[in-house]
C-alpha cells in the first residue's frame, strides 16, 4: 500500500461532466484532517474561503474560464503562496478576494472574504470591508502610486493621519519616513515606492493582504528586502497574506503553506517545505525541476517541462496538467481530476487521479538533483581571436548645457573592460541602473560609445533578442517576413528565402506554420523563439541577449535557455547574455561578469564565481537568489542613481565590509592572484598589493 | 518658473517680430494701395501724393519697416485705414468684447468636455445621447449653427437676443472692459442678466466644436487613466468611486486634453471671425472683416499681433497648467 492513500469523496461520479466533479467538497477534507490533528489556528474562521469558484471572462464574445472549481480557505495569521504561470488564474484569484473583478465576470461558487459574501455585497459595504479588513500590494511599484499625489495624501487616505502614516512607513523600513510624506512616488526607489505600498496595504491592521507579485519588478537584492518584511510584518501583525507569485522560490521562502494553480485548477495544496521537499503532482515537480537554481547541472540541458500552459479559452476536458503530463492515461485525459486531501500526510492535498500510483515516483524526482553536476572539463576560449573587445568604455546621459546651468548627467558607464572571445558565452549580471543594457546596445551598435574602444569580430553583424519578445516584433508583418527581413542583401530568390527562414525556424523549435503567422497569434515562449529565429537566420558572430527569460514563464525560460545553448554551439556563436539573475547566468555563461553602476566588479569562470565569489556584491547577489526555507540576509539599500554615483568605490555605501579608504578611493580593476581573475574591490588582495596591504 | 515665464516672454518677442515682417511684406507684395484704402476709390492727383508722402509711403521699402517696426516697439501701430482711427485705439476699443467672448466660449466648451469626457468614460446613462448631439454640433459649420440659433432661441422662443452685447444704451466701460463684470462692479443687475443673455449664444455656437474635440481627447485619457494601476490601489483602499475618478483618475488624465486645449484656442480665433458677423458682435472679428474688405494693412497686422500675443500666452498658460497638475512635467 502506498503511503498516499487516496481518499476520494464521491468519486463515484467523477464520470459526470467537469462542473459536477469540481463540486466536490474538496476542502472539507482538510478541514476533518484538521481537526483529527488539532492545530490552534485551525478553529478559528478562515480569513478567505472559496468554494468551487469558477470565474469567466467575456472575451470577444467567447467565454473564457480563468478559475475552473477553485477551493481554498485561508487562515488567519498564515502566508499562503499562490504559485501559477501566465494563464493559471492567480491574479484573477487574487482579484476576485479584493472585489476588483470587473463586472462583465462571471462568478460562481462561494467567495466569502472576512466573513461577507463577496458576490452579495453592496458597494457600501464592499468599501468598508477593504478599509477595514483587507490591503492589497500590486506588481508594479512604479504604476501603482498616484504619480500626482504627494505619498503623504495617498498615505492618509488609506490610514487616515499623518501620524498613523509615519508609524506605518516606519513600519515598512521606510527611512526617515516625516520626510517622505511630502515626496512625490517618482522621487523614490522602486524598492522605497513597494514599502510605501505595503505600509498602505498594512494601514488599520487588515485581517488580509493580498500581494500580488509584490518583488516580481524589483531587484534581486531589494526583493529579498521586501519579502523578508513581509514575512516580519506577518508574524508581527498576525495579518494573513496571499502572496500571488509564478516563483516558486519567491513562495518558498516565506510561506507557511502553498497552493499550486495551474490552468484554472489548484494541481496541489500543501505546507510549503514539505510541497516543496516532496512534491506530489507532475506538474509541482516539473516546475521545480525548471526552477533555476545554483545547484542545477550546468553540462546538461535543463529538464524542463515539454509544451506550454493551456490557454484558458481551449482547455481540455481531463486534467489541465494532461498534455504535458509523463504519466497521463487515458483516464487523465477523461476526468477532471478532484482535489483531495492525503492521508497519512501532514496537511497535503492533491488534484492527480494517479496518485497512488505515481505518488513517491514523482516525489523522488521532483526537486532537482543536488550533486550530480559532472566534472568535465569546460571548453577553452583562450587561443581563440576575439570577438567583441571592450577597453575603457564610457557613457553619458543627458547632461550637456541647458542655457547657462549644466544639468546633471548620468553616468552610466565607467570604463568598461570587456573581452568575449569566438564561441564563449559571458554573462554579464547586475542590477537595474548598472548600465547592463546600455552596454549591449553600444555593442550592438544601437548606441555609440562616449570613450574607449569598442571592437567587433569580422563576421556578420551582432544580433539581438530581446525581453519583451511581442514588442520586438512587427505587429503587422508576418514573422516569415520579418525574419526574410535580414536575407535581403543576399540576392536570394523567393524560394531560396523561403528555405532559409524555414531552416531558421525549424533550429529555433518552431514549425514551418509560423511563417504565415503574426505576432499576436502566437504564445510568449513562441515568440521569444521567433526572435532567436530572426537572430540566426544570418548567424550572427556574437548573439547579445537582453533578458530574454525575464519576461518569461519558469517552464518556458528553461527551454529558451535550453536553446540559446544549442543554437551556441551549433553555429560557434559567441554570447554576450544581460541578466539579473545569478542562476541563468551560471548556465548559459562561460563566464559570469558582474557589473555594479557602470563598472564590472569581478569577472572570472562562471563556476568559479558562483563557488568562491571574490566581491562582497557578488556575494549579496547570490545570497539574494530565493530558495526554499533559506532566510537570506538582505543587503542594505538599493543600488545608487548613476545621476549621483557615491565617491570611492560605488558600493561602498552598501557594502558590509566597507574599508574607511573604499569612501574616497576607487578600487582598480586588477587581476587577483588569490582568485585568478580581476576583481575591483580593496578587501581583495591585488598583483602589486600584498595582503596586509590591503586592509589597512 | 521666472526662467519659464521669461523664455515664454522671449518667444512671444521673436514670434511678434516675424509676423510684423511677414506682414509687412505681405503688404508691399500685394497689388493693393494703401492710398486708396485710405482716401476712397477716387484718390488721385496732389491730394494722393500728398497722402503717400505723409503716411510715408514714398520712401525706401527698408526705411519703411524700419520705421514700421520703431513705431510698433513705442506701441504706435500707425492709422488704420478704415477706421481713421490709430489702430492702437481701435484694439482698445474692440479687443475686450473678443475676448469677453473667447474666455466664455473657452470656459464652456472646457465644461462640456469635461461633461463629455467623464460621462462617457464611466460609460454613465445618456452617455450615447449625449455625445450624439454634440458631435453631431460640432459637425455643423458655425454660421449654419448661429443661424439656427438666431431663429430657434429669438424669433421662435424669443428667450435671447439675437444681436450685439446689450440692448442698452449707455453702458459702463470700464474697470475690465468685460461688460458682465462691468455690470457686476457697478451693481447694475438687470444689465448683467442683459449681458449674460447677449452672451450665450455666440459663445455656445464657438463653443461646440472645442467641447468635442476636447471631450473626446479627455474621454480616452481617463478610460486609461481608471484602467491604471494606481486607480486600481485607489479603489482598494476603499475610496468612493466619486473619489477615485476626482481625486486620482482624474488629475492623472488633464495632460492630453489641456493640450488640445491649447490648440483649440487657435481654431477658435478663426470661428470668432464669423461668430461675431452673425450675431453682431462689436469685436475683434467685426473689424477685421473690415479691414480685410478695405485692405487696410496696419489694422490686420494690429489684430494679428494680438491674436499671436494671446495664442502664445495661453498655451504658456496650458504648459503652466500641465506642470501643476503632474508633479513629473518639468517647465522648460
Amino acid at each position: 500500500m502506498s503511503r498516499h492513500d487516496v481518499r476520494p469523496r464521491a468519486s463515484e461520479d467523477a464520470d459526470e461532466d467537469e462542473t459536477e466533479v469540481a463540486v466536490l467538497p474538496d476542502l472539507a477534507a482538510l478541514h476533518v484532517m484538521a481537526t483529527a490533528e488539532p492545530e490552534p489556528a485551525a478553529d478559528v474562521a478562515p480569513v478567505v474561503r472559496l468554494d468551487d469558484v469558477h470565474l469567466t471572462f467575456q472575451r470577444a464574445g467567447r467565454a473564457v474560464p480563468a478559475l475552473r472549481g477553485v477551493s481554498l480557505e485561508l487562515r488567519p495569521g498564515e502566508i499562503f503562496g499562490l504559485v501559477g504561470e501566465s494563464g493559471s488564474g492567480k491574479s484573477v484569484l487574487g482579484m476576485s478576494v479584493l472585489g476588483l473583478l470587473p463586472a462583465a465576470v462571471e462568478v460562481r461558487g462561494e467567495v466569502e472574504v472576512c466573513g461577507a459574501d463577496m458576490r452579495t455585497i453592496s458597494p457600501g459595504q464592499l468599501r468598508r470591508l477593504r478599509t477595514e479588513s483587507l490591503g492589497a500590494v500590486f506588481q508594479d511599484p512604479m504604476t501603482s502610486l498616484n504619480p500626482t499625489m504627494r505619498v503623504g495624501r495617498q498615505m492618509v487616505e488609506a490610514c487616515g493621519s499623518k501620524q498613523e502614516a509615519v508609524r506605518l512607513l516606519d513600519a515598512a523600513g521606510v527611512p526617515d519616513p516625516a520626510r517622505r510624506l511630502r515626496s512625490y512616488p517618482h522621487e523614490l526607489s522602486g524598492g522605497l515606492r513597494q514599502r510605501v505600498m505595503i505600509a498602505m496595504a498594512i494601514a488599520g491592521k487588515p485581517k488580509l493582504v493580498v500581494a500580488d507579485e509584490p518583488t516580481t519588478a524589483l531587484d534581486v537584492t531589494v526583493q529579498a528586502q521586501i519579502l523578508s518584511l513581509l514575512r516580519n510584518l506577518c508574524d508581527e501583525l498576525g495579518t494573513a497574506f496571499l502572496l500571488i507569485t509564478h516563483d516558486l522560490g519567491v513562495a518558498a521562502q516565506i510561506s507557511d503553506r502553498i497552493g499550486v494553480l495551474y490552468g484554472g485548477r489548484l494541481a496541489e495544496v500543501g505546507p510549503a517545505a514539505d510541497a516543496l521537499e516532496r512534491p506530489m503532482h507532475p506538474y509541482t515537480a516539473g516546475l521545480l525541476r525548471s526552477r533555476l537554481t545554483l545547484e542545477t547541472d550546468t553540462f546538461e540541458p535543463i529538464r524542463t517541462l515539454r509544451g506550454e500552459p493551456p490557454i484558458p479559452e481551449s482547455q481540455p476536458p481531463g486534467c489541465p496538467f494532461g498534455p504535458r503530463c509523463d504519466h497521463r492515461t487515458d483516464e487523465c485525459e477523461a476526468l477532471l481530476p478532484p482535489l483531495v486531501a492525503l492521508t497519512g500526510t501532514d496537511d497535503r492535498a492533491t488534484a492527480c487521479l494517479r496518485i497512488g500510483a505515481i505518488g513517491d515516483l514523482v516525489a523522488a524526482e521532483g526537486p532537482v538533483a543536488v550533486g550530480v553536476a559532472s566534472v568535465r572539463e569546460r571548453p577553452t576560449f583562450a587561443g581563440r581571436p576575439a570577438a567583441l573587445n571592450l577597453v575603457g568604455v564610457h557613457k553619458h546621459f543627458g547632461g550637456g548645457r541647458h542655457g547657462l546651468r549644466r544639468a546633471a548627467g548620468a553616468h552610466v558607464l565607467r570604463g568598461i573592460d570587456l573581452l568575449v572571445r569566438e564561441g564563449e558565452a559571458v554573462a554579464l549580471v547586475g542590477e537595474s541602473g548598472c548600465g547592463k543594457s546600455t552596454l549591449l546596445r553600444i555593442v550592438a551598435g544601437l548606441a555609440g560609445a562616449d570613450g574607449g574602444a569598442v571592437e567587433v569580430g569580422q563576421g556578420a553583424r551582432p544580433q539581438m533578442v530581446f525581453q519583451d519578445a511581442g514588442a520586438s516584433l512587427t505587429p503587422w508583418l508576418t514573422v516569415g517576413e520579418q525574419i526574410g527581413e535580414r536575407l535581403r542583401s543576399e540576392g536570394l530568390s523567393k524560394l531560396q528565402r523561403r528555405a532559409r527562414v524555414n531552416d531558421a525556424l525549424r533550429l529555433a523549435g518552431l514549425s514551418e506554420d509560423v511563417a504565415a503567422a503574426k505576432a499576436h497569434q502566437l504564445s510568449g515562449g513562441q515568440r521569444q523563439r521567433v526572435g532567436l529565429a530572426r537572430a540566426i537566420v544570418v548567424p550572427p558572430e556574437i548573439l547579445l541577449c537582453d533578458e530574454p527569460t525575464s519576461a518569461l514563464d519558469v517552464s518556458l525560460a528553461a527551454t529558451v535557455l535550453n536553446l540559446i545553448g544549442r543554437l551556441r554551439r551549433e553555429f560557434d556563436m559567441a554570447v554576450l547574455f544581460v541578466t539579473h539573475d545569478l542562476a541563468a547566468a551560471r548556465l548559459v555563461g562561460d563566464r559570469i561578469a558582474v557589473m555594479y553602476l557602470g563598472r564590472i566588479v569581478e569577472d572570472g569562470a562562471a563556476a568559479d564565481v558562483v563557488e568562491r565569489p571574490a566581491h562582497p556584491y557578488t556575494r549579496a547577489l547570490l545570497s539574494a537568489v530565493p530558495e526554499a526555507g533559506v532566510r537570506s540576509v538582505p543587503l542594505k539599500g538599493e543600488p545608487a542613481s548613476p545621476h549621483h554615483p557615491p565617491g570611492g568605490c560605488a558600493f561602498h555605501p552598501r557594502c558590509p565590509e566597507a574599508l574607511p579608504r573604499c569612501a574616497t578611493d576607487e578600487p582598480p580593476f586588477e587581476p587577483s592572484p588569490a582568485f585568478g581573475r580581476p576583481v575591483a574591490c580593496w578587501l581583495v588582495p591585488g598583483p602589486d598589493r600584498p595582503p596586509d596591504a590591503a586592509v589597512d | 518658473m521666472t526662467t519659464f515665464v521669461l523664455k515664454r516672454l522671449a518667444s512671444l518677442v521673436v514670434l511678434l517680430v516675424v509676423l510684423t515682417a511677414v506682414m509687412f511684406l505681405l503688404q508691399r507684395v500685394s497689388k493693393t494701395d494703401p492710398i486708396v484704402a485710405y482716401l476712397g476709390r477716387g484718390a488721385t492727383g496732389p491730394a494722393a501724393a500728398q497722402a503717400r508722402h505723409h503716411l510715408g509711403f514714398d520712401r525706401p521699402l527698408i526705411v519703411q519697416y524700419v520705421r514700421y517696426v520703431d513705431d510698433v516697439a513705442h506701441g504706435n501701430l500707425q492709422m488704420s485705414l478704415h477706421t481713421h482711427h490709430p489702430v492702437m485705439d481701435d484694439l482698445k476699443t474692440y479687443l475686450p468684447p473678443t475676448l469677453e467672448l473667447l474666455f466664455t466660449a473657452l470656459g464652456l466648451s472646457l465644461i462640456g468636455a469635461l461633461i463629455l469626457g467623464t460621462v462617457s468614460a464611466m460609460r454613465l446613462p445618456g452617455a450615447g445621447l449625449l455625445r450624439l448631439v454634440m458631435v453631431a454640433g460640432a459637425a455643423a459649420p458655425t454660421f449654419l449653427l448661429g443661424q439656427l440659433g438666431v431663429v430657434f432661441f429669438y424669433r421662435r422662443l424669443g428667450w435671447l437676443p439675437a444681436t450685439g452685447q446689450t440692448s442698452r444704451n449707455g453702458v459702463p466701460t470700464g474697470p475690465t472692459g468685460f461688460l458682465v463684470l462691468d455690470a457686476l462692479f457697478s451693481g447694475d443687475w438687470p444689465l448683467v442678466m442683459d449681458a449674460v443673455k447677449h452672451l450665450v449664444m455666440p459663445a455656445a455656437c464657438l463653443a461646440i466644436g472645442p467641447a468635442v474635440a476636447i471631450g473626446r481627447v479627455l474621454r480616452s485619457s481617463l478610460m486609461s487613466s481608471m484602467d491604471a494601476d494606481y486607480t486600481r490601489t485607489a479603489r482598494s483602499k476603499g475610496l468612493r468611486e466619486s473619489a477615485v475618478v476626482l481625486r486620482h483618475a482624474l488629475r492623472n488624465a488633464a495632460s492630453g486634453p489641456a493640450q488640445m486645449t491649447g490648440l483649440q484656442v487657435g481654431f477658435m480665433f478663426a470661428g470668432i471671425v464669423v461668430v461675431e458677423q452673425i450675431f453682431a458682435w462689436p469685436g475683434l472679428g467685426s473689424y477685421t472683416v473690415g479691414a480685410i474688405t478695405n485692405s487696410d494693412f496696419p489694422a490686420i497686422v494690429g489684430v494679428s499681433l494680438v491674436a499671436g500675443a494671446v495664442f502664445v500666452i495661453l498655451n504658456a498658460a496650458v504648459d503652466i497648467f500641465q506642470a501643476a497638475a503632474d508633479p513629473r512635467v518639468a517647465l522648460q
